[in-house]
C-alpha cells in the first residue's frame, strides 16, 4: 500500500516537475503573451527637403478597412457588403464571400484616403474596422503619372522600408527608432492601470536637406521628356551638378514612375538609369584624355598633329567618326570636331601607364561613392591587362563602362579648377552638414590645365559639334562636348547608340555642370543618315533647354568679356 | 508631584540667586545621587485618556440609546455608502477613460487631416502645380535672348582720394561753426569738415 502511494505521489511530483521546471520557460512566455500588452509606438519618418527647403516628401495617413465576419450576423451581411462596395469601390461579391467565410479577420481594402475612411466611419457598420497606416507622399512630376525626382528619392514600401534611391540609402536615419508601451491587461483585455508600465518613446527619423533644386529638377524632367519623344529614344537621363561642391542639382530619368503608386508600377521602371546603368561615354571621354595629356605636358591646345582619319593600333584600324582625312590640325580642333585619331595620339603621347593613372585620378576606375542606393560599376581591367586596342578605344570613350555620376564628376574637374568634387545628394542630415563638404578636394589637374581645357571646350560650342547647345547670351561663355558611342550586344557593336552632351556655364565661373544621356535615339531621318542620331542633335538641344531654365531661375549672367 | 514640590521648596530655601540656574546644571543635579534612584524605579504606567471617538460614540450611544440592530444598520449603511462611493468613482474613471479614448481617436483624425492639408499645401507649391496654374492664367516664361554688356563706370574708384577741396565759406562763418562745434561737440559735423 505504501509502495503504491509512493508510486502515485512520484507520478504526481514528476508531472509537477515537468510543468514547473522543464516547461517553465514556454509557459511563462505564453502567460506573458496572454496578459502582457505590447504596443508599438511608430517613429515618424524624416522629411526630405530640397536646397530651398521645399518639402519633397510628406508623411500622410492612409486607412485600411478590415472585417471580422464572426461579428456580423447573417442578416446584415448584405447591407455591410453593399456599403463597403459603394464606399471603397470593391467588388460586392468578393466581400460577401469573405463575410461568409470562417476567417476571423480579413482586409477589404488597403491604403485609401481619409475621405473614404470618414464615409465608412459615419456608416458605423458592425464588424468593420479601420486601421491607420503611414504613407510617404511625393510631389507630382513633370509628366502625368510620375512623381518629382522619383528615381532619386526612391519609395518606401508598406512595411516602412526604403526600396530604392535615397529612401533606401538613408533608411536608418530617416526611419528613426520606434518606441513601445508595455503594460498588463486583464481577461477582458482591459489595461491594468496599477500594473507595471514600460514606456519607451520613439526617436523620430532625421530630416534630409538635399542639394537638389526642385524647380530645376522639374525643368529637367520636362525638357528630358520632350527631348526623348523628339528623338524617338528608348530612354534618357539628365544629371546636373554644382561644380564647386559636387552637390547634385537635378537627377532626372525618362521614363519615370509614380512613387505614390509603386505597387502598380512596372518593376523595370524602378531601375535608376543615372546610377545603375553603365554605358560607354563616347567622345565625352576626350575631355579626360586631353586634359591628362595637357597636364602631363605632352600636348598643348595648339599642338598640331596630322590626322589622316584612321590609325592602326594593336592590329585594328580605328577611324574618325566621319572617316575623313583632316590633315594637320591642332588639339583645339580635335576636341571641337571630336576626332578619334587625335585622342588616340594624345593617349599614345602620354603613355599607357600615365593614361591609366589619369583615368584613376578622374575617378573612372572606381565607383563614385555617391550617397544614392544602387550604384553600378564595372571595373576597368588592370593597366597590364589592357591591350593596345583597348587603350586606344578608351581614349575616345569606347571599351570603357561608366555610370553617369562617374562621368559627370570627371568632367566637372575641369569646371572646378582641376579639383575633384565628390558627388553627393544630401547636404544636411538634420542639422549636421555632410562631412564630405568639410574635406579638402583632391587636385587632379592643375588650374592652368583646367583653364586650357575650358577654352578648348568653349570652342566646341562656338566652332564645333556643340552649336545646338548655345544658350542665347552665353554663346561665348559656355563649354560643351558631345558624345556618341555604339551599343555592344553580345560583343558586337550595333547601330544603336548612346549619345550624350556635357558642358558647364558660365565658362569662367561655372554655376552648373550638366550631362545629358540619350539611349537608343531614332531621330527622324536617321534610318537614311545615322549621324542624325549623334549627340549634337539628340542630347545637345535638351541640354540647351534645361540650361536656359537654370539661367532664368538662378539669374545667371554672362561673364563680362 | 510631591517630589517636584519638595525640589521647589528646597530651591526657595537655598538661595534666590539659584533661580537663574541653567538647565544644564539642573540636569546634572537630576543625574545626581537622587537621579540613580529615580532611574532604577519601575516605569510608571501612563494613565490612558479616552479618545475623542470613544467619548463621542459613548455620548452618542448614551443619548441615542442605539440598540444592537441599530449598530448593524449603521454598519450596513456605512458599507452601502462606501459601495456607492466606489461605484461613483469607478463610473467616473470609466467615463474618463471613454473620454480619453474618444479624444485620442479625435486627435489621430485631426493629425491625419493635418498631414493631408500639409500635403495639399506642399503640392500647391510644387513646380508642376505652379506651372499648371501659370499656364491657366495665360502666363509665359520669357527666356532672355540677349544680355546687354555692362558699361564702364564713369567714376574711377581705384584712383587716389587726393586733397579735400578748399572750403569756400567765409571766414566768419567758419569761425562761428567752429565755435558751435566746439561747444556742442557734434562729431558728425566735425567728421564732415575733416573730410
Amino acid at each position: 500500500m505504501f509502495v503504491v502511494a509512493m508510486v502515485l505521489a512520484g507520478m504526481v511530483w514528476s508531472r509537477l516537475m515537468y510543468w514547473q521546471v522543464a516547461e517553465h520557460g514556454r509557459l511563462s512566455l505564453a502567460a506573458q503573451q496572454q496578459f502582457r500588452d505590447f504596443e508599438k509606438l511608430p517613429a515618424i519618418r524624416g522629411a526630405v527637403f530640397d536646397r530651398n527647403l521645399t518639402q519633397l516628401v510628406v508623411n500622410t495617413t492612409v486607412y485600411s478597412a478590415f472585417v471580422s465576419p464572426d461579428q456580423i450576423t447573417q442578416g446584415r451581411r448584405d447591407t455591410v457588403a453593399s456599403a463597403l462596395a459603394s464606399v471603397l469601390g470593391v467588388d460586392k461579391g468578393s466581400v460577401m464571400t469573405t463575410l461568409s467565410s470562417n476567417v476571423k479577420f480579413a482586409y477589404i481594402a488597403r491604403r485609401f484616403a481619409k475621405a473614404k475612411a470618414d464615409q465608412l466611419r459615419a456608416l458605423k457598420l458592425p464588424g468593420v474596422g479601420l486601421q491607420e497606416e503611414m504613407q510617404r507622399s511625393y510631389l507630382p512630376g513633370a509628366e502625368a503619372g510620375t512623381t518629382l525626382a522619383s528615381d532619386l528619392l526612391g519609395f518606401v514600401n508598406w512595411n516602412g522600408d526604403g526600396q530604392s534611391g535615397l529612401e533606401m540609402k538613408y533608411q536608418k536615419l530617416l526611419a528613426g527608432t520606434p518606441g513601445y508601451i508595455s503594460s498588463y491587461r486583464d481577461l477582458a483585455n482591459n489595461e491594468i492601470v496599477l500594473g507595471t508600465h514600460t514606456n519607451v518613446n520613439p526617436v523620430n527619423g532625421s530630416d534630409l536637406v538635399l542639394t537638389l533644386d526642385a524647380n530645376i529638377q522639374f525643368a529637367a524632367e520636362q525638357a528630358l521628356a520632350a527631348g526623348i519623344k523628339t528623338d524617338n529614344a528608348e530612354s534618357g537621363s539628365v544629371l546636373i551638378m554644382d561644380p564647386s561642391t559636387g552637390g547634385i542639382v537635378a537627377w532626372a530619368d525618362y521614363p519615370s514612375y509614380n512613387a505614390n503608386d509603386f505597387n502598380h508600377t512596372d518593376p523595370a521602371l524602378f531601375k535608376d538609369n543615372v546610377v545603375s546603368y553603365v554605358y560607354e561615354p563616347g567622345s565625352v571621354m576626350k575631355v579626360v584624355t586631353l586634359s591628362g595629356a595637357i597636364n602631363a605636358g605632352v600636348i598643348a591646345p595648339d599642338t598640331v598633329i596630322n590626322d589622316p582619319g584612321v590609325l592602326s593600333v594593336g592590329g585594328y584600324r580605328i577611324y574618325d567618326w566621319d572617316r575623313r582625312n583632316h590633315g594637320n590640325v591642332d588639339y583645339t580642333y580635335v576636341l571641337a570636331h571630336s576626332l578619334n585619331v587625335g585622342a588616340m595620339k594624345a593617349m599614345l603621347a602620354e603613355g599607357h601607364d600615365a593614361f591609366y593613372k589619369n583615368l584613376q585620378a578622374f575617378g573612372l576606375t572606381q565607383p563614385s561613392g555617391i550617397d544614392v542606393a544602387g550604384e553600378t560599376f564595372v571595373p576597368l581591367p588592370s593597366a597590364s591587362q589592357m591591350g593596345d586596342s583597348q587603350y586606344a578605344t578608351t581614349s575616345f570613350g569606347q571599351g570603357i563602362d561608366v555610370n553617369m555620376v562617374q562621368m559627370l564628376a570627371a568632367v566637372n574637374v575641369v569646371a572646378n579648377g582641376g579639383k575633384y568634387a565628390p558627388p553627393h545628394v544630401v547636404d544636411r542630415v538634420g542639422t549636421q552638414i555632410n562631412p564630405l563638404l568639410l574635406q579638402p578636394q583632391r587636385q587632379v589637374i592643375s588650374p592652368d590645365t583646367a583653364a586650357k581645357m575650358t577654352a578648348m571646350m568653349e570652342q566646341v560650342v562656338q566652332n564645333g559639334s556643340g552649336s545646338l547647345a548655345r544658350v542665347p547670351g552665353f554663346q561665348k561663355d559656355q563649354t560643351g562636348k558631345t558624345g556618341s558611342s555604339q551599343i555592344p550586344v553580345n560583343g558586337q557593336y550595333t547601330q544603336d547608340v548612346w549619345t550624350s552632351y556635357v558642358g558647364f556655364l558660365p565658362a569662367q565661373h561655372p554655376r552648373f555642370t550638366m550631362l545629358v544621356v540619350v539611349r537608343k535615339p531614332h531621330y527622324p531621318g536617321s534610318d537614311r543618315d545615322w549621324t542624325l542620331n549623334d549627340g549634337y542633335l539628340t542630347a545637345a538641344p535638351i541640354w540647351k533647354t534645361i540650361a536656359q531654365n537654370i539661367v532664368v531661375n538662378w539669374h545667371i549672367t554672362p561673364d563680362p568679356s | 508631584m510631591a517630589r517636584s514640590a519638595g525640589w521647589g521648596v528646597a530651591n526657595q530655601q537655598i538661595d534666590e540667586a539659584n533661580v537663574l540656574t541653567s538647565t544644564r546644571i539642573l540636569t546634572r543635579r537630576r543625574l545626581g545621587p537622587n537621579a540613580a534612584a529615580h532611574a532604577s524605579a519601575p516605569p510608571r504606567r501612563r494613565r490612558r485618556t479616552r479618545g475623542f471617538v470613544q467619548v463621542a460614540s459613548a455620548v452618542a450611544q448614551e443619548r441615542l440609546r442605539v440598540s444592537v440592530f441599530g449598530h448593524a444598520y449603521l454598519g450596513v449603511g456605512a458599507v452601502v455608502i462606501c459601495l456607492l462611493f466606489y461605484l461613483a468613482i469607478a463610473a467616473q474613471i470609466t467615463q474618463s477613460s471613454y473620454d480619453i479614448s474618444r479624444l485620442q481617436q479625435k486627435q489621430s483624425q485631426l493629425l491625419a487631416e493635418q498631414d493631408q492639408l500639409r500635403y495639399q499645401e506642399v503640392t500647391l507649391h510644387a513646380p508642376a502645380q505652379v506651372q499648371q496654374q501659370a499656364a491657366q492664367s495665360g502666363m509665359q516664361r520669357v527666356v532672355p535672348s540677349s544680355y546687354v554688356a555692362g558699361q564702364e563706370v564713369a567714376v574711377d574708384l581705384g584712383a587716389p582720394v587726393g586733397a579735400s577741396p578748399a572750403d569756400s565759406a567765409p571766414l566768419w562763418q567758419r569761425a562761428v561753426a567752429a565755435f558751435f562745434n566746439a561747444v556742442a561737440g557734434t562729431r558728425e559735423v566735425m567728421a564732415a569738415t575733416r573730410k
